[in-house]
């Protein structure tokens, strides 16, 4: 804070006011250097926008603030509604379902690899034999029991796969196992 | 531009852990297709097994096999309750760094019957995964082999063998017992034919020129 001196001030305009000597070449030297700047395109408030975005900032956190950003990334991931699914990894490999149903309309393939979801794999009939019913699925490395699903009522085993000991629920199952080596 | 966090950040502390708290209280949606009865004891179960470090995708899918199967809750919930007390026998025998398939695996050769020395044991012979012994191991007693003729076998074969050596040897057994071979002569002559192979594999790997 001050106080304004008149004196002061007079002199400041007088020096500012005093006549200023120019290079006499000075406007053709400006004119030329805007002769070369790009052409105006329009757009300012957009290239305004741009800059604020792109300029560099510092920001302060204190290390509880990097914490919570922190934690709430972990929490944005976990409440994926994916999470609880199974993503089939790259170490997935393909096995191939066959069972014979002459009579059946429908069959599926039921079991650990996708929920028990009688709705998931559909079989497919076989294209030389309509009573052949197959379906082809990834599997990664583990212990999978499963069943077929015919016509959405009847329970089947597969005949060639080993059968599930531990069922507890009446009716057969059936296991494959995937190996890593 | 400066921006202070220390309030927001406290703040932002609070709502997370809370947030936080919720998402793991959370359901498994999946569970929704169980009745309203057993749902919640299903999900106690499941957040129990979590709690202990068990894995709870072979729970979820045994309660998904049984609402799937239109099976009683009654017999879901005793299902689901006996494969977690499977997994932390499991667990027991094979140690804490054991993976979620060894221990589904594991699960299913002690209630196959396996005595927990046998896969202790198996552990302590392989390195590498358990998973294909051990279904290799309740797949030959589901086929009538006695258990410790099967657990001999994969003993004996579970250092040096490949998993597709043990898939081998097992579809050796089955065929041999469906051609009526006694299942523990049948057993022992498939290990037999099985460990023999094994050697020479090995041997002609030994042999074979590495790269320059």
């Amino acid at each position: 804070m001050f106080e304004a001196d008149e004196e002061l001030v007079g002199r400041v305009v007088r020096h500012l006011r005093r006549p200023v000597t120019v290079d006499s070449a000075l406007d053709e030297r400006v004119m030329e250097q805007i002769a070369h700047l790009p052409a105006h395109r329009g757009g300012g408030t957009a290239r305004a926008a741009w800059r604020w975005l792109t300029r560099a900032r510092t920001v302060r956190l204190s290390p509880l603030g990097a914490l919570a950003i922190a934690a709430a990334f972990v929490v944005v991931a976990l409440s994926r509604p994916d999470r609880f699914y199974r993503a089939a990894p790259a170490s997935a490999r393909e096995f191939g379902f066959v069972v014979v149903a002459p009579r059946a309309a429908t069959v599926s393939l039921v079991g650990d690899f996708n929920d028990w979801d009688a709705a998931r794999t559909p079989m497919q009939r076989a294209r030389r034999d309509a009573s052949v019913w197959t379906a082809v699925i990834p599997l990664t490395p583990g212990r999978y029991r499963y069943a077929f699903l015919v016509d959405g009522v009847s329970w089947v085993a597969d005949p060639a796969a080993p059968v599930a000991r531990d069922d507890e629920f009446g009716t057969p199952s059936s296991v494959v196992t995937v190996g890593g080596s | 531009m400066t921006l202070h966090w220390r309030g927001l950040g406290s703040g932002l502390v609070v709502v997370t852990l809370a947030a936080g708290s919720a998402a793991a209280q959370q359901v498994d949606p999946r569970l929704e297709r169980l009745d309203s009865v057993t749902r919640p004891i299903v999900a106690a179960l499941v957040d129990s097994a979590r709690a202990t470090a068990l894995p709870t995708e072979p729970l979820v899918q045994r309660a998904l096999e049984g609402a799937t199967k239109r099976a009683a809750a009654d017999r879901i919930v005793a299902a689901v309750r006996r494969l977690a007390l499977d997994l932390g026998h499991a667990r027991d025998a094979l140690g804490p760094t054991t993976s979620p398939p060894e221990l589904a695996a594991a699960a299913a050769a002690l209630r196959a019957g396996a005595p927990p020395a046998i896969l202790t044991e198996l552990r302590r012979l392989r390195r590498e995964s358990l998973t294909v012994p051990l279904a290799v191991l309740t797949d030959l007693v589901a086929s009538g082999v006695p258990v410790d003729s099967a657990a001999a076998a994969v003993l004996s074969l579970a250092a040096k063998s490949r998993d597709t050596d043990l898939v081998e040897f097992r579809r050796a057994v089955e065929r041999d017992i469906a051609l009526g071979a006694p299942p523990a002569s049948a057993t022992a002559a498939a290990a037999a034919v099985t460990a023999a192979a094994v050697q020479v594999n090995a041997g002609a790997r030994q042999q074979r020129p590495g790269r320059p």
